[in-house]
């Protein structure tokens, strides 16, 4: 019998520091272990633990894509014990990973779909997992039109800018990242991701939404999307809670009888609406 | 089904001979307290007495406990090594009520998907010997209200049924039958069997304490937003003593400690009752008061458990009842809503 609470190892290959206020990195995981990483077997929308002996866990969504072999990535903003410390790490540092724990974006609802991707912010982590998973060579004609709206209050704080670039220059996916409020230099729009949504105004016919943000953007946009006809089954999004275990023993993480480690984190909006609030 | 008849004095010497070979667990009188223990080989073990204060819950799922260890190398704190096998053990004592809290909390940490093989691995190690509630001890005992009763086999291998000077002793699994060689070799026949029918009937009428435990799911679905929750938590000082005495509460923490180059992993016993149990690192906390959390500690036992394993998670023994400092009376709150 397989012990779930030990960690797998990793190495820390790579740092990128996201954002100008230099608080928001990505770490890019090798697995020490050829094996681990075949039985590491995941989804976009899925998250792990990362582990760091002498600190303790944090829960966090996986950022790299399953269509991208050879690494995990897991983008993390420096807030408390574990990820101040993983702040502190250098390249070429062990580690460990636990995971994957909870569902995932449901890809084989998506497919065939249009797919809306709406972001804000650093809550952009498994929404990028599922952009490149998506546009794939594998997988792109696997789904319709993918229209993204991703915005941050500042040029200097959206993440994954090389990303961006690149997918800037794709004719297969409708790009449209918005800032609150621009610089001298940024030449792209402003305006925040609710009135961008609107203004970009993706058709809901055969359509899904899947939204990731701060609580104020998800109030805003969700009445945006309720105009344009989709429907509570298809606007989805994940949740975060505390989380210790992961694997729905330690009860800390639920909402109602669901565990938002083990039963989500990605939960419809007419799942979340049979759901008590609590959250 | 083997059976045996022990005199009652026996029984002390029995669980000591066990006790002389394999790991027993058993209540013993500690200061004015009686609580389980691990019975020093060759230990006697108390046979007469209402229940113990602490669950037996620690045995497979303790207050602390180590799950690994690490150690610090050039390149980072690295795992070093697991927790220790689990010993061969018997408990010896438990109260049918106490013995029905583990298939509850099977339920929990032996799901199909993701188990828990800490509790799992001293739960298969462990032997569980009941000791049938002739009259069930407490005013506060309400196991009938639940799904349980005084003589109930639910989570037992060896159920123990005093019937007058003797024992009555029956072997209920085949991890019980393995204990059969320490109870001599008077078998026990079909009047003895009708003799323990008729105990455990008579027991069920002395229980006083009656609650619709089993109704309010339905009432608790549709009233999570009700005004009773304002009030249930008022004089709840957030001790945690019901939660921590609990037989079926599960909720833990997982935290690392250093020493040197070295460290271990552990999990400790948590509390849905204290305000950091879900408090997030960005100060927004879910449940930011004690209503919210003696709201999650009755769903979580009425409603959660039963939407998710089709079972009540509570057994009936009490225990919070008798020991919340404040009196706070799950009972009286089951009862409360009921009436909703």
């Amino acid at each position: 019998m397989q012990n779930p609470y030990v960690p797998i190892p990793v190495e820390v290959v790579k740092i990128t520091t996201e954002v100008d206020t230099k608080d928001i990195k990505t770490f890019r995981l090798a697995f020490v272990n050829k094996e681990d990483e075949t039985n590491f077997s995941y989804l976009p929308g899925q998250f792990a633990e990362l582990s760091i002996f002498g600190k303790g866990e944090s829960p966090i969504g996986i950022a790299s894509s399953p269509t991208q072999p050879g690494y995990l990535e897991f983008t993390v903003q420096k807030a408390g014990v574990v990820t101040s410390t993983l702040h502190d790490m250098e390249e070429g540092t062990l580690m460990g990973v636990r995971g994957p724990l909870g569902n995932s974006w449901p890809i084989e609802y998506l497919e065939g779909k249009n797919i809306v991707v709406v972001g804000g912010g650093f809550a952009f982590t498994t929404l990028r997992s599922l952009t490149n998973y998506m546009i794939h060579e594998d997988n792109r004609k696997r789904f319709g039109n993918i229209t993204i709206v991703y915005g941050a209050r500042t040029p200097g704080l959206l993440i994954y800018k090389d990303e961006l670039n690149e997918w800037e220059k794709r004719t297969d996916i409708n790009l449209n990242v918005t800032v609150d409020k621009g610089d001298a230099t940024w030449k792209g729009r402003e305006g925040f991701v609710p009135a961008v949504c609107k203004e970009v105004a993706p058709s809901s016919e055969n359509a899904v939404t899947v939204i990731c943000g701060p609580p104020v953007m998800i109030r805003f946009t969700l009445p945006v999307f309720f105009d344009l006809g989709f429907s509570k089954e298809n606007i989805i999004t994940s949740l975060e809670m505390r989380m210790k275990c992961g694997i729905g023993k330690c009860g800390r993480c639920n909402v109602g009888s669901k565990y938002v480690c083990k039963d989500g984190p990605v939960f419809t909006l007419a799942e979340l609406d049979k759901l008590t609030k609590e959250y | 089904m083997e059976k045996r008849l022990i005199k009652k004095d026996a029984l002390a010497d029995i669980i000591a001979k066990i006790a002389g070979d394999i790991l027993v667990y058993a209540p013993v009188k500690e200061e004015d307290n009686v609580l389980f223990k691990v019975l020093k080989p060759g230990g006697k073990p108390l046979t007469r007495y209402a229940n113990t204060k602490n669950a037996p819950k620690n045995f497979f799922f303790p207050h602390s406990e180590k799950m690994m260890s690490f150690t610090r190398t050039d390149k980072g704190m690295v795992f070093s090594g697991q927790a220790g096998k689990s010993p061969e053990a018997v408990l010896f004592g438990a109260r049918p009520c106490d013995a029905r809290s583990f298939v509850l909390l099977d339920m929990l940490f032996d799901q199909d998907k993701y188990k828990d093989t800490f509790y799992i691995e001293k739960r298969a190690a462990t032997t569980i010997i009941a000791l049938n509630c002739v009259h069930p001890p407490y005013s506060t005992c309400f196991c009938t209200s639940v799904g349980g009763s005084p003589t109930s086999s639910e989570g037992v291998d060896v159920a123990v049924t005093e019937t007058g000077d003797g024992c009555l002793v029956e072997f209920l699994s085949p991890k019980g039958e393995k204990l059969l060689k320490y109870f001599g070799d008077v078998k026990a026949g079909d009047a003895e069997e009708a003799l323990r029918k008729e105990i455990g009937q008579q027991a069920v009428q002395e229980i006083k304490s009656h609650i619709p435990a089993a109704e309010i799911k339905p009432i608790l679905d549709v009233n999570f937003e009700h005004p009773c929750w304002a009030t249930i938590h008022q004089k709840c000082l957030a001790c945690g003593t019901c939660t921590f005495l609990c037989p079926t509460c599960h909720c833990f923490d997982i935290s690392d400690e250093t020493k040197g180059a070295d460290g271990v992993r552990i999990r400790n016993w948590d509390s849905c009752m204290f305000p950091m149990f879900t408090m997030e690192t960005s100060g927004h906390n879910p449940r930011p008061t004690q209503k919210e959390r003696w709201r999650q500690r009755t769903m979580h036992k009425f409603k959660y458990y039963v939407d998710n394993f089709s079972a009540i998670a509570c057994v009936g023994c009490g225990r919070c009842v008798m020991y919340c400092p404040v009196n706070i009376d799950i009972r009286k709150i089951v009862t409360d809503i009921s009436r909703l």
